[in-house]
């Protein structure tokens, strides 16, 4: 996390307040019903919103702390199940080659 | 690999439209509208540019003739994704089909996905192709007289997941269907590169946003 000089939120707070409509919407609430069987938690893009807020207006430190942790935790739960491969380190190296038919005609 | 160009050449009773295009004309023409206009596959190509597979159209894409009602495919041994002419119906369904594959594409361009030799591996990326690429949306499940609602979307994941391994592997459902519950758990909460179900193209707008934010977001948590 950058402390003190040059922090600012994670994301624009119109963001926040777009996500947090979002969440609220009826058609988000079937989605979410669809996929996962029970209502969406919207409460946290609340919170969210009102921080970002507050920075913007009074720079608070506890408003950077709090966005800073929810954030944190949005990551953290993307990374709670292990994955199934291996990641790379560098791309395919024959993404970019020819077709084996174009090789063979040149 | 890429038919010839052929002078149009109706089937009769198929519309005004079917008698000045080839069915390869149409899946062309409908491919370049995806790929400049479609929110899925755009998050989807810049995320593969960003991981050093940038896609070129004439590369790896092709519009062929199938067999079967197969709608696309990813050919991992030439990089190439195909499109199935003959097989695929409007816009939105291209829409579909071309997400789908390059979800396959981007897992195998950040990963190493043993698609021939491991079962587990290819039932991961059709279970995050079934998710993530509106294949189970509501709507789409509606359509082919699935009905139900509550967590249905999983059970859509399932069964597509399942289908298509089938439809590329030799193998039996049983094997098929246990290779997608040991992997299931795992591979339905990888979003990447969406960072959540895109549900509709809103959705998957707001995920292109933030993937294009990201670079502020991770030096600001």
């Amino acid at each position: 996390m950058a402390d003190g000089g040059g922090w600012r939120p994670p994301r624009p707070c119109e963001v926040y307040r777009a996500e947090w409509k979002l969440c609220r919407s009826a058609r988000h609430f079937l989605h979410h019903y669809y996929v996962h069987g029970e209502r969406p938690a919207c409460e946290q893009w609340r919170r969210d919103l009102a921080s970002c807020r507050e920075w913007e207006e009074r720079r608070s430190a506890e408003a950077q702390r709090s966005l800073c942790e929810s954030e944190r935790a949005r990551v953290q739960a993307t990374r709670k199940h292990a994955l199934v491969w291996a990641l790379r380190q560098s791309p395919p190296a024959d993404w970019h080659l020819p077709l084996p038919q174009e090789e063979k005609q040149q | 690999q890429v038919l010839p160009e052929r002078l149009a050449e109706g089937k009769p009773g198929q519309g005004v439209l079917s008698s000045f295009f080839t069915n390869n004309q149409k899946c062309q023409l409908m491919l370049l509208k995806t790929l400049e206009t479609n929110p899925y596959v755009k998050l989807l190509l810049d995320a593969m540019k960003h991981s050093g597979c940038a896609v070129n159209r004439e590369r790896h894409f092709s519009c062929e003739d199938c067999n079967g009602n197969v709608s696309g495919g990813f050919d991992a041994s030439t990089s190439q994704i195909v499109l199935c002419q003959n097989n695929i119906r409007n816009q939105a369904h291209m829409n579909r089909v071309v997400t789908h594959e390059l979800i396959h594409a981007f897992d195998h361009c950040r990963a190493h996905v043993n698609w021939f030799t491991d079962v587990r591996h290819l039932a991961c990326s059709e279970v995050r192709a079934a998710n993530l690429s509106g294949d189970c949306s509501l709507i789409n499940e509606i359509f082919r007289l699935h009905f139900g609602l509550k967590q249905h979307h999983q059970t859509c994941v399932r069964d597509r997941a399942i289908l298509s391994i089938l439809a590329v592997r030799n193998i039996s459902k049983e094997v098929a269907q246990k290779a997608v519950d040991e992997v299931f758990e795992s591979c339905f909460n990888d979003h990447e590169p969406f960072g959540r179900i895109p549900h509709n193209k809103t959705y998957a707008r707001y995920a292109h946003r933030d993937f294009q934010n990201r670079d502020r977001y991770y030096s600001n948590i």
